[in-house]
């Protein structure tokens, strides 16, 4: 996969914003497009936004309806985040300008059948936008936005800590497949064992949420994850970060299939968290080799700063080869 | 609540059936069954009555052990208030923290409840309406 190296991106004079924060020194900076293969990835650190202005200023980006789900959080951290996620979601979107400058409060959001967030474009706009495709998940400490053109993402972040209040073997017998049980019933070592639950919850979470059912939608125990490495065939616990391996989803229905057109990439964030990505592949490559999923990942306080990111901060674990 | 007036005075869980029935409002008790018993070819309101109070208290005790169960999955401290109407996702339940709370109110209730479920229950009311009826099965 590439990734670029760390650069600081200082304020551009490339686009006027309409209204100018007053803490804020720079306009959203516009983006380029991912390509077909490719998905971006932003992130918000809520601890590092500490100005109740620039909070304050960001609240007028949401909807009404958006201002009161994040008032109805209880607290001033839960309140924050479910901002954060929002301002993010629309910020970011707003950088891809497909139809010239657009203004985050302006976007429309609708919801499919099962509650997966999509945009919504005017009948005016919907001609020459390409399809703009993106995810959000946040924890109280982090928040993702993935996006991509055309193929449909699901991401999922937890922090690597996260432990369960039930027994791990089972909760995985109650809701996984028996194949993950006894991959996690293989791994003797306690905290490898918490460390690969929170992986394989998040890698199902992020391939229920890129098909758009989320958990109830498809539950988990209809498809198994399994990280094969590149050597063997089997899927083994592999703790090499020089050995990516490969994951891949396997339907319980029909035993023998495998969902071949779902790409995964599992990413260790800001030292703290698992990022699951979970891409449609691009039709186009069908039948061909199969081309690595293309991640650029940045860290970002809108309007205020943006960061291309490299390791330590951003590095994947498995998947992509 | 009749739970609420109860917790604030320290009175003890078993306070007097009429006690209960006066305080809660009939809107927001769901899933009451009225009873009518005939006999002699006529129903008796007094055994509606009792009917619709052994329901009242059941939602409660319901309710109370679903919010216990919430709380302790959420770590919530104790003075967060946790009631019926409490949204999981308000008081800061993610997708795992939700499922977990729906595997702990399993083992509680000795209830299985379908993943399929599982996104419909949002609230504790919705969670102690859904144990009501797979208990009822």
């Amino acid at each position: 996969m590439i990734l670029s190296r760390r650069v600081v991106i200082s304020a551009m004079n490339a686009v006027c914003f309409k209204r100018s924060f007053a803490t804020a020194s720079s306009p959203l900076v516009p983006v380029q497009l991912p390509s077909r293969k490719e998905a971006h990835l932003w992130y918000v650190v809520p601890d590092e936004v500490k100005s109740s202005a620039l909070l304050h200023n960001y609240l007028d980006i949401l909807s009404p309806s958006e201002k009161e789900n994040v008032f109805h959080k209880r607290g001033e951290q839960l309140q924050k985040a479910a901002l954060l996620a929002r301002v993010l979601v629309r910020t970011t979107i707003a950088r891809y300008q497909i139809n010239g400058q657009v203004d985050p409060r302006s976007l429309k959001f609708k919801k499919n059948i099962h509650g997966k967030p999509e945009l919504e474009w005017n009948d005016d706009q919907c001609q020459c936008a390409p399809s703009l495709q993106f995810n959000i998940s946040h924890t109280s400490s982090l928040i993702l936005c993935g996006v991509t053109v055309d193929s449909l993402i699901g991401v999922d972040l937890e922090e690597k800590q996260r432990k369960l209040k039930n027994n791990i073997l089972a909760f995985a017998r109650r809701y996984f497949t028996p194949h993950e049980v006894k991959f996690l019933s293989s791994i003797s070592d306690p905290v490898v064992q918490q460390q690969y639950f929170v992986k394989l919850w998040t890698l199902k979470e992020s391939y229920v949420k890129a098909l758009g059912k989320g958990f109830s939608g498809l539950p988990f125990r209809m498809f198994t994850i399994q990280f094969r490495t590149a050597e063997k065939g089997n899927s083994c616990p592999s703790g090499e970060t020089n050995n990516k391996g490969e994951i891949i989803v396997k339907s319980l229905e029909d035993v023998n299939s495998f969902s071949s057109n779902w790409q995964f990439a599992l990413l260790e964030l800001a030292g703290s968290h698992y990022a699951a990505i979970c891409m449609e592949k691009d039709e186009a490559v069908e039948g061909e080799v199969p081309t690595p999923m293309k991640l650029t990942v940045r860290k970002t306080i809108p309007y205020v700063r943006d960061e291309l990111i490299s390791g330590p901060d951003a590095f994947v674990i498995s998947g992509l080869t | 609540m009749a739970s609420a007036a109860a917790a604030a005075t320290g009175a003890p869980a078993r306070a007097s059936f009429a006690l209960k029935q006066a305080q809660v409002p009939v809107s927001k008790i769901s899933n009451v069954r009225s009873v009518s018993l005939p006999i002699g070819g006529r129903s008796f309101p007094s055994l509606k009555a009792r009917r619709f109070q052994v329901s009242c208290a059941a939602k409660k005790e319901t309710v109370d052990k679903v919010c216990q169960i919430v709380r302790k999955q959420l770590a919530l401290p104790d003075d967060a208030s946790v009631t019926g109407e409490s949204k999981f996702a308000n008081l800061g339940a993610d997708s795992l923290d939700t499922v977990e709370i729906v595997m702990g109110l399993e083992e509680e209730f000795g209830i299985s409840v379908e993943e399929e479920s599982a996104q419909s229950i949002t609230t504790v009311q919705e969670a102690a309406d859904m144990i009501e009826k797979l208990i009822e099965k």
